[in-house]
């Protein structure tokens, strides 16, 4: 176990989170991963210019050192003429703007009072203009973590750039689908005081997000930088993580990592699957944004921020859903943060709760990590589930039984899972305790669970072996 | 002064509202004269909640302070709110190193003449302003493939939108260019903003007659202060062009498709701006490009000026002129056409083969007739011309009964494939040089503004 003040550990998080609206300057529609077969590829070049301090910016400056041509492609589907730089931006999408401030006012921050839409320049590529649009919408906020206040500096709404899909020695190709979603990006101070604290207000960032009904969902529609540093060495910022669970292994590898550097400088590293870090990129320079001169500026009224309703917390949900269902906690959480409609059928059925939400949660998840699911489980499944659960047909250990095969599309036969009597179910265990003497209670179960599996259910089971194994 | 608002201050009070914003103005009235704050000056906003440091910008609004965060983003502040401002730091502006570069004797002398518009503008970063740049340096610093291509000087001789363009600047133009062959210049760059630089190409081409060397006229869609920006490859295409063919004359450079791959030079009389953004705005308008250039430079014709040894000469365009262009549509009034009573010559800019609602065809459209009696009489005073808002193809006026009426009287340019935009400068400067022969001129093609012979592919590429 590291020992994090020792080290002079400073955390602060970025978050990243795609918004569900169209595209933010153009009327696309936000497909994200557009399947659409592509339509059009186009080459292109990009130069740096003096930035703000006269000088060329020294990542953008590494980027054109690379001297690479630029390939686009597009689907007539996702993508127009705004994201291939060959037409003026449409206005801000209200929508994705009216997400941004209820998240600013849900993080306790002070809203602008105009919308200035900026470029910030980006040479890789990876925005064909050059530059990302992005608006400072609220800034001083905090947000109420386990360990304290944690303040929320900045939120910015911003355009996703396009996706990277190869490269070759003298040329970067990008699919267009993803350049100009909006997106939100949330800095924290570098108060975080351990990686568990770095992962939990991540998710609360998340759940903030989320409550506005508008975070997009999917692969890749959150991405998580984490800035580091410890005593005697520089900042390091890591970025690609995927998986809010993966933050503090992450981070305890790359302190480690660094314990072993001497005399490295600041840069950018990358989050690989096995949840090490390798080098990415210098860091940006701070001199890279100016104006979008092709946007007029949005006056932010207080009568415009009185039509913006705050929606309900989440996390607030959660508690409520916890205490009015007698749920644990991280079910509750679950439920709000996925959209599970878990009180549709605790008001439908008279099921404990508890059960529904189990079955609802984790029966989903289990079965995919044991097997190869053919059909995703929908509304009517769990109807019949439910509806046979409640009737008493089958047991518990069969409602989950049920659902796998209906899952494997294999046609569920409620015949096998009829619940058994207890009558029936003690003889045949105190037969099978005679014919296998010697035999452990475990070893016994399996072969219960084998001949019954859905129909009995466990506790009683192993009640009754415990009885006639002496 | 003091006392004066000091004996209002229950008035001036309620005027600010607060107590703070009223003490900060009063104070600021005091110490604004000798120790205000520019732009570019990093200042210290206190407001009535929170102390924020940043570079102060200009701004459009009236009641907002606007700051340049130290995060790059620019942030605006309610001036009621501020209770004070102090000055952390002034801004010392840069001066701008100009430093000689060397002239190679083995390489061409190219000027790049600037008039504005979005190729040549500069954004200062910190304050967000745009500017035109035109020292030879900084095109050079911009753009450094120029100098191995040629000896690049760089002058503004007018900085504009192009659509603000007037008579008097196309011969201000001309002379400049003209002040440049004199000097012996190779070739000449005139850096052009694109809503109509394609009117601006056809001037230069009537009014530089026996033009010596090339003159090429490069825009840009997307200003140079974008990494993205299309300046590049068109100045660099151009001074190429320049430097490596035999071409003199005017002519447009400009990208060929929305790819940064090749440029296209367009003859400056037979095209137009056809997109309001995409970088291969201009087309050829039943013609074809010159040349293609991308590795290579290929022509496409062989037909074109070459560099000779010609003398300039300098036909100008009379700064009053005052010609008109006017689109049929319909439902007309015959007072549309009334309207260009003064003036020198119309452009009526007709419908299909060249039409315009000239015909009664029942109860409803006797305006159509009176819309003939006034072409009719405009007709005498003044050349009335014929061309077509299809923008593509030839004028006919012979097919339909309202094209034979519409020449009865006396509306001109029958079969000619002149673009609006080019009948529009060869009409001003025709009454500018050739007013006697204006007729017999007319239907002459001087500087490759008629094409005779329309081919399939003088038209839209159907793979765009």
């Amino acid at each position: 176990m590291l020992d994090y003040k020792k080290l002079g550990f400073m955390c602060g998080l970025e978050v990243h989170y795609q918004l569900s609206t169209r595209k933010l300057f153009c009327h696309c529609p936000n497909l994200v991963h557009d399947s659409n077969s592509i339509s059009y590829k186009i080459q292109r070049n990009l130069m740096a210019f003096e930035g703000e301090s006269g000088k060329k910016d020294i990542a953008a400056e590494y980027e054109e050192s690379k001297n690479k041509t630029f390939i686009y492609e597009g689907s007539n589907s996702s993508s127009c003429l705004v994201e291939l730089d060959e037409s003026p931006p449409f206005p801000i999408d209200q929508g994705a703007l009216k997400t941004s401030i209820q998240v600013a006012m849900l993080l306790n921050m002070k809203i602008v009072n105009e919308v200035i839409v900026m470029r910030k320049i980006v040479i890789d590529g990876s925005n064909v203009s050059g530059y990302q649009r992005t608006t400072l919408i609220g800034r001083d906020g905090f947000l109420e973590t386990s360990k304290g206040k944690v303040k929320i500096p900045t939120l910015y709404l911003e355009e996703d750039a396009a996706q990277k899909t190869s490269k070759t020695k003298d040329t970067v190709t990008y699919n267009l689908s993803r350049l100009g979603i909006p997106l939100l990006e949330i800095a924290t101070s570098p108060d975080l005081q351990d990686p568990e604290h770095a992962k939990e207000t991540a998710y609360l960032i998340g759940m903030v997000v989320k409550s506005t009904g508008k975070a997009h969902r999917g692969i890749g529609s959150i991405r998580q930088d984490v800035n580091i540093s410890i005593k005697n060495h520089s900042r390091i910022e890591l970025k690609g993580f995927q998986d809010l669970r993966s933050i503090p292994k992450v981070i305890d590898y790359e302190i480690l990592r660094q314990l072993k550097e001497k005399n490295e400088s600041s840069h950018v590293r990358k989050v690989e699957p096995n949840l090490t870090t390798s080098y990415l990129r210098p860091m940006p320079g701070s001199s890279r944004l100016y104006p979008e001169t092709d946007l007029k500026t949005i006056q932010i009224s207080k009568e415009f921020l009185k039509t913006i309703e705050i929606p309900e917390l989440l996390t607030e949900r959660a508690l409520n859903f916890e205490k009015k269902y007698n749920l644990p906690s991280d079910h509750a959480r679950e439920i709000v943060s996925e959209n599970i409609p878990f009180d549709y059928y605790a008001e439908k059925y008279k099921i404990e709760p508890k059960i529904i939400a189990n079955l609802l949660i984790e029966a989903p998840k289990e079965i995919s990590s044991r097997f190869i699911i053919k059909k995703q489980l929908k509304q009517k499944d769990f109807e019949f589930v439910f509806d046979n659960l409640e009737n008493k047909k089958i047991s518990r250990e069969a409602a989950f039984e049920v659902l796998k095969d209906i899952s494997l599309d294999i046609k569920p036969n409620l015949l096998k899972y009829q619940t058994i009597s207890l009558g029936e179910l003690e003889a045949f265990i105190k037969d099978l305790v005679e014919k296998n003497k010697g035999v452990s209670i475990s070893g016994l179960m399996g072969d219960v669970m084998k001949r019954y599996r859905g129909s009995v259910d466990g506790k009683s089971a192993m009640e009754l072996l415990k009885k006639y194994v002496r | 002064m003091l006392q004066v608002i000091f004996k209002h201050y229950p008035i001036i009070k309620y005027i600010f509202k607060n107590t703070n914003t009223y003490l900060f103005w009063c104070q600021s009235l005091i110490t604004m004269k000798k120790d205000s704050f520019e732009p570019g000056d990093l200042i210290q906003v206190t407001t009535l909640s929170e102390e924020i440091k940043g570079t102060f910008l200009p701004s459009n609004n009236k009641e907002m302070l606007s700051l340049k965060l130290p995060s790059g983003y620019n942030l605006s502040i309610k001036k009621s709110e501020i209770k004070a401002i102090k000055i952390l730091e002034k801004h010392i502006p840069k001066i701008e190193k100009t430093t000689e570069t060397k002239i190679r004797k083995e390489l061409p002398t190219i000027i790049i003449l600037h008039t504005g518009g979005t190729i040549s503008s500069k954004v200062s970063y910190k304050t967000g302003a745009v500017s035109a740049q035109f020292l030879p340096q900084d095109i050079i610093n911009k753009f450094p493939k120029l100098k191995e291509i040629a000896n690049i000087e760089s002058r503004l001789i007018s900085n504009m939108f192009s659509e603000n363009i007037r008579f008097h600047h196309y011969n201000l133009m001309a002379k400049e260019i003209e002040k440049e062959i004199n000097s012996k210049v190779d070739g000449i760059i005139l850096t052009h903003g694109t809503d109509t630089l394609h009117y601006t190409a056809a001037a230069l081409s009537f009014i530089l007659e026996d033009l010596p060397i090339p003159v090429i006229l490069v825009g840009s869609q997307r200003s140079s202060d974008r990494p993205s920006s299309d300046a590049s490859l068109n100045l660099i295409s151009s001074a190429r062009f320049i430097k490596e063919t035999d071409f003199a004359g005017v002519a447009i450079c400009m990208h060929q498709s929305i790819e940064d791959k090749n440029a296209v030079i367009l003859p400056a009389c037979k095209t137009r701006k056809v997109h309001t953004s995409r970088r291969d705005a201009f087309k050829p308008i039943n013609s074809s490009p010159i040349a293609i250039i991308s590795e290579k430079i290929e022509f496409l014709t062989k037909d074109y000026s070459k560099k000779e040894n010609k003398k300039l000469k300098l036909k100008t365009i009379k700064e009053k002129l005052k010609i008109g262009i006017l689109k049929a549509h319909p439902n007309m009034l015959s007072r549309e056409i009334e309207n260009y009573n003064s003036f020198d010559a119309l452009i009526i800019e007709g419908t299909g083969l060249g039409h315009i609602a000239v015909e009664k065809i029942d109860s409803e459209s006797s305006e159509n007739e009176k819309i003939l009696n006034s072409i009719k009489k405009l007709s005498k005073k003044m050349p009335i011309i014929m061309t077509s808002q299809c923008i593509f193809g030839r004028i006919n006026m012979d097919v339909y009964s309202p094209g034979r009426k519409l020449q009865e009287a006396g509306v001109i340019n029958n079969n000619s494939d002149i673009t609006t935009e080019t009948a529009f400068i060869k009409a001003a400067w025709l009454l500018s040089n050739h007013k006697k022969e204006f007729y017999e001129l007319w239907n002459k093609d001087l500087r490759g503004e008629i094409n005779n012979r329309l081919l399939p592919e003088h038209y839209l590429d159907d793979t765009n």
